[in-house]
């Protein structure tokens, strides 16, 4: 892997010859947001002024500043956390990298995006595995799309990318569900993560009852 | 460059001076330096192919090669670019510079590459293009970044963060108490004014009517009779009230 990297998308997105650089699912990575938003987001300011000349460590300065998760929002302008999809596709980081964006615990719209990078780089086992425990976080996101603001949560957003087609106006690269991935013995089953709850919740109700009674 | 001059030097109007003018004595000095130049690099492109070598190009300062590239690599933008900068202000443009994008006039202006542009768009994309990068000394590449480097950002961000927390809890109360103070002297300000004010309104007042009844009394009197005897009584709308 070079040590540089471009300040824009123009290279990866030459047309003219053979693509000979990374690739993800044996793609050229930017194209894995379909054209129509893609150039959206390239012809966006936010893009050009922005998310040029970012790296996998500047990144963060902008990834930190997010407000909201979300693909188009009001006369079809791509938000920034889409923009930061797009420049991650291009600047490819590491696998080490983005396990430090994601478990990073201070800053939730980071770990949405790297969530959001996993689901659509990696290969499905590990997505599952990667992304399985985050449904452990319970915080708010702010979700902008073109009707307005909606509310939902981190633990909503990983289920979405497991589970739909489309998130954040993206169509997902096709993924097999999780009982295909437990049959070709690619994954264990899943031990949820209220199981422990439900077995001792006979003492909670007598705990609360006694609260109350207090 | 060549000096801006009058093109008709007898031209009384001057009407025409804002054109380009050229030097000739300075370009037929370029000329003759670049021929010279040529002439060099013949003779000793002549010389390698007698002798059977390869010609090369030799690193001499007269000719205008870089002889160590000390240019940085490109780093994202610290700060937003202040697009609004120069909005509703008066500027002076000079006259004759609306043409091209050369030199200074009204837009966004590249100080840089001596560029003016129209638009912000079309600014910002000369502000991340190869003209405008080498022109300050940069290339258009991007160091990529190492998981350290990753880790050494997250860290300062983290502690950016809880700093920032930090200074607005502990302004809270202050400012609290600030404000307060603030809108007490207002207050009192405020009642102190009204009384001013109200005196003032009650010592005209007074003075009004005394001076009133002088008036009624001796002047006024005479000058209406004397009018309604003319055939009018007063200036403004006859109308019935």
């Amino acid at each position: 892997m070079s040590r540089t990297i471009a300040p824009d998308a123009k290279a990866m997105l030459d047309t003219r010859g053979l693509y000979d650089g990374p690739t993800i699912h044996s793609m050229n990575p930017l194209l894995l947001m379909e054209k129509i938003i893609r150039e959206r987001i390239i012809d966006s300011m936010y893009w050009k002024e922005q998310a040029w000349g970012l790296n996998a460590a500047t990144l963060l300065d902008r990834a930190v500043d997010l407000q909201y998760i979300g693909g188009q929002y009001a006369n079809q302008k791509p938000t920034a956390f889409i923009c930061l999809v797009l420049k991650m596709l291009q600047l490819n980081p590491e696998r080490e990298i983005l396990l430090e964006y994601l478990q990073d615990e201070d800053f939730k719209y980071l770990r949405a995006l790297a969530a959001f990078y996993i689901r659509l780089a990696w290969p499905a086992a590990e997505v599952y595995k990667t992304l399985e425990p985050l449904m452990a976080d319970y915080r708010k996101l702010r979700l902008r799309t073109q009707a307005g603001f909606k509310l939902t949560f981190v633990d909503e957003f990983i289920d979405d990318l497991l589970t739909k087609e489309r998130v954040c106006d993206i169509a997902l690269p096709r993924m097999p569900t999780r009982a295909q991935l437990e049959d070709m013995d690619e994954l264990e089953p899943r031990e949820s993560l209220v199981s422990d709850v439900e077995e001792d919740s006979d003492e909670e109700v007598g705990e609360e009852g006694e609260v109350g009674e207090d | 460059m060549s000096k801006p001059k009058g093109v008709y030097d007898n031209a009384a109007t001057g009407d025409t001076s804002f054109r380009r003018t050229w030097d000739r004595d300075e370009y037929a000095h370029k000329a003759a330096e670049r021929q010279a130049q040529e002439a060099k690099e013949r003779k000793e492109r002549y010389e390698a192919k007698v002798a059977g070598k390869k010609y090369l190009p030799k690193l001499d300062a007269n000719i205008n090669v870089k002889e160590f590239d000390d240019s940085k690599m490109v780093e994202a933008r610290r700060d937003r670019i202040r697009l609004d900068e120069n909005l509703n202000k008066v500027q002076i443009v000079p006259f004759g510079s609306t043409g091209g994008r050369r030199g200074k006039g009204a837009g966004y202006y590249c100080e840089a590459c001596d560029l003016n542009f129209t638009n912000s768009l079309e600014y910002v994309e000369h502000l991340n293009s190869k003209q405008h990068l080498q022109a300050t000394g940069q290339t258009d590449i991007v160091e990529r970044a190492t998981l350290e480097m990753v880790r050494e950002r997250l860290q300062w961000l983290k502690q950016r963060k809880r700093d920032q927390n930090r200074a607005e809890q502990f302004d809270l109360a202050k400012r609290l108490a600030e404000r307060r103070n603030i809108e007490e002297e207002e207050r009192i300000e405020r009642k102190e004014r009204k009384r001013v004010k109200k005196e003032e309104k009650r010592r005209e007042k007074l003075k009004a009517n005394t001076n009133s009844v002088n008036l009624d009394d001796t002047q006024d009197r005479d000058a209406t009779t004397m009018a309604r005897m003319m055939g009018f009584e007063g200036f403004g709308s006859t109308k019935q009230r």
